[in-house]
């Protein structure tokens, strides 16, 4: 079993990860004053009592720009290294990239036309779907009667 | 630049690529990106069929390339390229020229769904060719962490297809569930190949089978404990009872021929890297995972024949159904033989047409909205869709193993190679479950030749699209169903290749003996 | 694979090139099925013609084989054998011998019978078409030397008897078809293993892959591997044929297919079964078939006492002839397995002669069924007077079926009971009370029908004798039932030889030490050109 030795380290990383945080929890707990008070609970503090949850909305182009963001990152994460060792893979590597580049590059120009980068109602140039009628405004509309707020 | 210029290594070595060899894939990569850039430069949006027509041309061009590389391997013999990663053995080619054939029927038949459904744009033929490649590349694998990449790459556009339909809830759900699950077995999947790399340290199946083939490893807990994980991770993959439990869902909800696309994709992929693994790398340890290969095998076959009895919903029974053609194919598996491979992949090809074909029927009697899924749906079919009826009944018996069609010479196939390896008993389980499983198969085609109305009104009712978050029923009256001409001609090509190598099987079970692995 | 086709004429020159005969037989009703495939479905007409056309001229080249065929030569001949499947040792070879020969000829006629006069007004194209494709699976089983040729064809029967059972069947079709076709299904599959088995066994001892019976013959088998295999075989054959206690679903399938169904499944499919029996477990398994034969003999019995009884309390006249089916078939069974020259040979004869019978009870019971819309017993009576012809052709089936000297019933029983009797005597006795049973209940049935009083309420209504169309549909039974019945010599000398050679395969394989001379050579050689 003289392959496992190589994972000792692996092994006491994790035991030392969970001792640290057992430690830190442990020790706040035992240290810290404990003067629980209903006031302190309540979500605001200054007095509002609330009556039901509010719908959390927010646009979901949120998302879709912070998965935009990943894959051009990705992009960059995977650029670094090659210009690193530019020398040693020479054409090759060159090539490689640039390959690469332009796939991105495509995704890209297919994530404009798409309309994943325009902000404000729809105005997208190829809308999923055929259902007529159905817009941004309306689908905001929706969601707020569904989430129960009076009109 | 020139701090990190000591990180990189001295005289790296870049590992001989022959391009040739992955041309198939490469042509199926750059076609997405053809498709992608086509379809972001159109300012109207172009027909379904455009994309259609260009993605059955891909495919088409991969098998061409895939054809060329078979004639390659048969006359000059197998290879391997990018460092031994890759392997070029006859094995591999066989699944490329399955899946490009995947591929162009998945297209021709998709185009005609989309168009119905009006779901416009490329994404369902971009994501098809991504899968595609991932597929193939799993065939091809030669290294356990490339394997896992192509599964990723076969997946992924997977989950996204599956919850393609966005408008209906059981689409997403569908989407959701595949993917969680799916990621989940992919962890196991992973963890797997560590283990193995820990106890034979190395992830390319050669040197794992030198490795073992050249050490007596009296202690193996880890290997033994990595291979457990890899056939969990396969299992996922291929829907083998105890690990299918996403399948039903996954098949109901997904819409109807990326379903048939799915089972048929996914299956040939996953099984392609699962029988390399297992029967080219670790068959010096047969001892230890054919026993549990042989108790999947028997519980897919009787767990997907007995389930599927129960089914109402003709996706889900032929989800089950699914589930037991898989054990089939594990019986082709449990042999270990080169016969067994042969088999495997023999049913894998006969399988691909029965199930693109079949779910091509249901996407049809689904009508628009791809709802009516119900058995009821399937009465009196003959009456109003002769054709129709005829095709599904012949998918239907091919399925069930009637002689004269592929599925016949698939399940002959696989029991002789069974019976080959001695597991006489393994053979008699099947057998078994094929009879169980004539029952679905002729209950929807009793339901079709059926001539007794259920009620007198002859009209079915399927909740309507949800409008202001209330469920409406509407009454779809039961008519002639409309049968768009390319899902005509996708139902040639399936019912075709049934049957022409069902009375022919000369060639195809040539191709499958030719279509063996390098043994290293 | 055409420019390997080799048909090779036993009976003459070994090695001439002759008219294959055979293959021309299967694919006659193919071609005519394909034929009337692409006619429109309106032109009723011209594919009835199409389908009759097919089935006489199957039976002219069947005709043609009787011709040819060489009387008391025992081994295959016509042989045909082009390879198929050749990389798994599958091959199209065909070939005839005593045994099945009149089997051959009995489809041949009833298949005309059944398209020529028991032809379904509905939907006419789909019906002709079944009736096509069902002819070329029985006539591909029958003449099958390849064992896997020969269960790909005998699968594929279900298909179309399921879809005649389901498209024009009455009313319980649905649930008889579906348990049909699972019941059988069931059976076969466990033959496909069986034979899977067999054939990996022989290619462990010889090397060689293959599935013809003339090789699989000289498989030396351990005696478990015999009996298992035997199992596994006689698994599809005792659902097929069927064989008591496998029989629950021919009751339900006779009684609900139509007319044309109910005579080819009694009269050519069921044959299959007791043709497997005879073929392929006594050639291929002889040890485990003698070891196994009293239990197979004790169900034979147990098949025709059971199938007289409970055809004696049946009201229906068709479940009437479906379980006195199941007691004909008991007789073929004993006949099959008391392993003696006469009695086997009266096996195979009594499987025409059952074929015969069964065939026209049925008809004659579609033609009552068409004249008052009623199967039941109770409702019918006192029809002698109305329909005297029908009445005496009834009773001439009916003595046949019962086994009267000078029908073609007695004959085959004789011969049964004849051999059963010097090997396994007390079966014999047994066997002979359900002759008399046979007689209780067909005598009964007839009586009711046709003597007595007329029922009250269908006194007023018309009740015609045979037509001249049923007459001619009838006629060649009734013929075939007098004239083998009186001169069974000319079948019989066809029948013999082949039956004694396998019987000498038997005895030889299952009793090895017993010296015999002058015993033909157990199977022929062929020669086949590349």
């Amino acid at each position: 079993m003289g392959s496992l030795d190589s994972y000792l380290p692996i092994f006491v990383l994790l035991v030392l990860g969970v001792l640290f945080a057992a430690l830190s929890i442990g020790v706040s707990r035992l240290l810290g004053p404990r003067r629980p008070h209903a006031a302190k609970g309540a979500p605001y503090e200054c007095g509002i009592v609330p009556t039901n949850e509010l719908p959390r909305r927010f646009p979901v182009r949120f998302y879709l720009i912070a998965m935009i963001f990943v894959i051009f990152d990705i992009e960059i994460i995977f650029l670094f290294p090659w210009a690193v060792i530019y020398d040693q893979l020479g054409r090759f590597g060159l090539v490689e990239v640039i390959v690469f580049a332009g796939a991105v590059f495509v995704s890209f120009i297919y994530l404009v036309a798409d309309g994943a980068l325009d902000w404000g109602p729809a105005r997208r140039a190829r809308s999923f779907g055929s259902e007529p009628g159905r817009t941004t405004e309306s689908a905001v509309r929706r969601v707020g009667a569904a989430g129960g707020r009076a009109e | 630049m020139t701090p990190f210029a000591a990180l990189a290594p001295a005289g790296l070595a870049i590992p001989h690529i022959d391009y040739t060899a992955l041309l198939p894939e490469l042509i199926l990569l750059g076609g997405v990106l053809v498709l992608i850039g086509v379809s972001a430069m159109t300012p109207r949006r172009l027909p379904t069929g455009v994309y259609a027509t260009m993605t059955v041309a891909i495919a088409a061009a991969a098998l061409v390339a895939s054809l060329r590389l078979w004639r390659d391997v048969q006359n000059h013999g197998a290879f391997t390229t990018v460092a031994h990663s890759v392997d070029v053995d006859g094995f591999a080619v066989y699944f490329l020229v399955l899946v490009s054939c995947i591929l162009i029927v998945a297209a021709i038949i998709g185009s005609g769904y989309l168009r119905r459904e009006g779901i416009a744009g490329c994404e369902y033929y971009a994501l098809a060719l991504i899968s595609g490649s991932g597929a193939m590349l799993m065939a091809s694998a030669n290294d356990l962490i490339f394997i896992f990449l192509a599964l990723e790459v076969l997946s992924i556009p997977l989950y996204v297809m599956a919850g393609f339909d966005r408008r209906r809830p059981t689409s997403q759900e569908a989407a959701i569930k595949y993917f969680v699950l799916g990621a989940f077995s992919s962890a196991v999947f992973v963890y797997g190949i560590a283990l193995v790399y820990g106890a034979t340290g190395s992830t390319n199946l050669p040197e794992i089978g030198a490795f073992l083939a050249h050490n007596v490893i009296t202690a193996n807990g880890v290997l033994l404990a990595g291979i457990a994980l890899l056939i969990v991770g396969f299992s996922f993959k291929v829907a083998a009872v105890p690990f299918h439990m996403w399948t039903p869902d996954v098949y109901q909800g997904a819409p109807t021929p990326v379903t048939g696309f799915m089972a048929a994709l996914a299956k040939a992929g996953g099984f392609a890297a699962f029988l390399r693994v297992f029967v080219a790398t670790f068959p010096t340890l047969r001892g230890d995972w054919q026993p549990v290969i042989w108790a999947l095998a028997a519980l897919t076959l009787v767990g997907g024949a007995i389930v599927a009895l129960a089914q109402r919903d003709v996706k889900r029974m032929l989800a089950y159904s699914s589930i037991n053609h898989a054990g089939f194919v594990l019986i082709g598996l449990q042999a270990v033989t080169t016969k067994g491979v042969a088999a495997s992949a023999y049913y894998l090809f006969a399988y691909a047409f029965m199930v693109l074909g079949s779910f091509a029927v249901v996407g049809v009697v689904g009508a628009k909205g791809d709802r009516r899924h119900d058995l009821e749906a399937y009465r009196g079919l003959a009456a109003r869709n002769p054709v129709l009826a005829t095709v599904f009944s012949v998918l239907l018996l091919a399925q069930a193993g009637v002689p004269f069609t592929t599925g016949f010479f698939a399940k002959f196939y696989v029991i002789a190679a069974s019976v080959g390896a001695h597991s006489y008993a393994l053979a008699v389980v099947a057998m078994a479950s094929a009879a169980i499983a004539v029952f679905f198969y002729l209950r929807v085609v009793l339901l079709m030749y059926s001539t007794q109305p259920a009620d007198p009104g002859d009209e079915a009712t399927t909740p309507g699209p949800a409008g202001g978050g209330v469920a409406t029923l509407v009454r779809i009256p039961v008519g002639r169903l409309v049968v768009q001409p390319s899902i005509a001609l996708g139902l040639a090509v399936s019912v075709g290749v049934t049957v022409v190598f069902g009375v022919w099987p000369q060639p195809l079970i040539d191709f499958t003996r030719a279509a063996t692995f390098i043994f290293h | 694979m055409s420019a390997h086709a080799v048909a090779v004429g036993l009976g003459a020159v070994a090695g001439q090139r002759a008219f294959p005969f055979l293959t021309a037989l299967v694919l006659t009703p193919v071609g005519a099925a394909l034929v009337a495939l692409v006619l429109p479905r309106r032109a009723v007409w011209a594919i009835r013609a199409v389908g009759v056309a097919g089935a006489l001229a199957v039976l002219g080249i069947a005709a043609a084989v009787l011709d040819e065929f060489r009387a008391g030569f025992g081994g295959y001949q016509m042989v045909s054998v082009h390879p198929w499947v050749g990389s798994l040792g599958i091959s199209w070879s065909l070939g005839i011998d005593g045994i099945s020969l009149f089997l051959v000829l009995l489809s041949a006629l009833l298949f005309l019978l059944a398209l020529a006069g028991a032809g379904e007004r509905t939907n006419v194209k789909s019906f002709t078409i079944w009736i096509l494709l069902l002819e070329a699976a029985c006539l591909g089983s029958f003449c099958s030397l390849d064992v896997l040729l020969f269960f790909l064809f005998f699968e594929t029967t279900l298909v179309p008897v399921y879809f005649i059972i389901v498209g024009w069947g009455h009313e319980k079709r649905n649930h008889a078809a579906m348990k049909f076709f699972i019941y059988t299904f069931t059976g076969s599959a466990m033959m496909l293993v069986g034979i899977v088995a067999l054939v990996s066994i022989h290619a462990g001892q010889t090397g060689v892959t293959t599935f013809d019976i003339r090789q699989l013959v000289q498989t030396h088998l351990s005696g478990t591997a015999g009996v298992l295999l035997l199992l596994a075989f006689t698994a599809a054959f005792a659902v097929k044929a069927p064989i008591f206690p496998f029989h629950t679903w021919s009751p339900d399938a006779y009684r609900e297919a139509p007319v044309a169904g109910s005579v080819l499944m009694a009269g050519v499919t069921a044959k299959l079964g007791t043709y497997g029996i005879v073929r392929f477990d006594l050639g291929l398994f002889p040890h485990a078939t003698v070891v196994l034969a009293p239990v197979f003999l004790t169900l034979g019995v147990a098949g025709i006492v059971y199938g007289a009884i409970v055809a004696a309390v049946q009201k229906d006249l068709k479940r009437l002839v479906a379980y006195s089916s199941l007691a004909h078939i008991g007789f073929i069974v004993i006949g099959a397995f008391a392993l003696t020259g006469e009695s086997v040979s009266g096996a195979v004869l009594q499987m025409v002669n059952h074929g015969l019978i069964t065939a026209a009870l049925f008809l004659l019971v579609a033609m009552i069924y068409r004249r008052r819309q009623t199967m039941n017993v109770a409702h019918l009576g006192g029809l002698q007077r109305r329909a005297p012809v029908m009445a005496a052709t009834f009773a001439v089936v009916v003595l046949a079926s019962i086994g009267v000297p000078g029908l073609n019933g007695f004959v085959g029983e004789f011969l049964i009971l004849a051999g059963t009797f010097l090997t396994h005597r007390w079966w014999a006795v047994v066997a002979v009370a359900g002759v008399v049973l046979a007689a209780v209940y067909l005598l009964w049935a007839y009586q009711q029908i046709f003597h007595g009083p007329e029922r009250e309420s269908e006194r007023d209504k018309p009740f015609r004798d045979l037509t001249w169309r049923e007459g001619a549909v009838l006629a060649p039974l009734i013929v075939l039932i007098v004239a083998m019945g009186v001169y069974p010599r000319p079948v019989l000398d066809r029948i013999t030889p082949s039956v004694d050679q396998l019987i000498t395969h038997v005895e030889q394989v299952a009793h090895p030490n017993i010296p015999r001379v002058g015993q033909p050579e157990p199977t022929t050689h062929t020669e086949v050109a590349k």
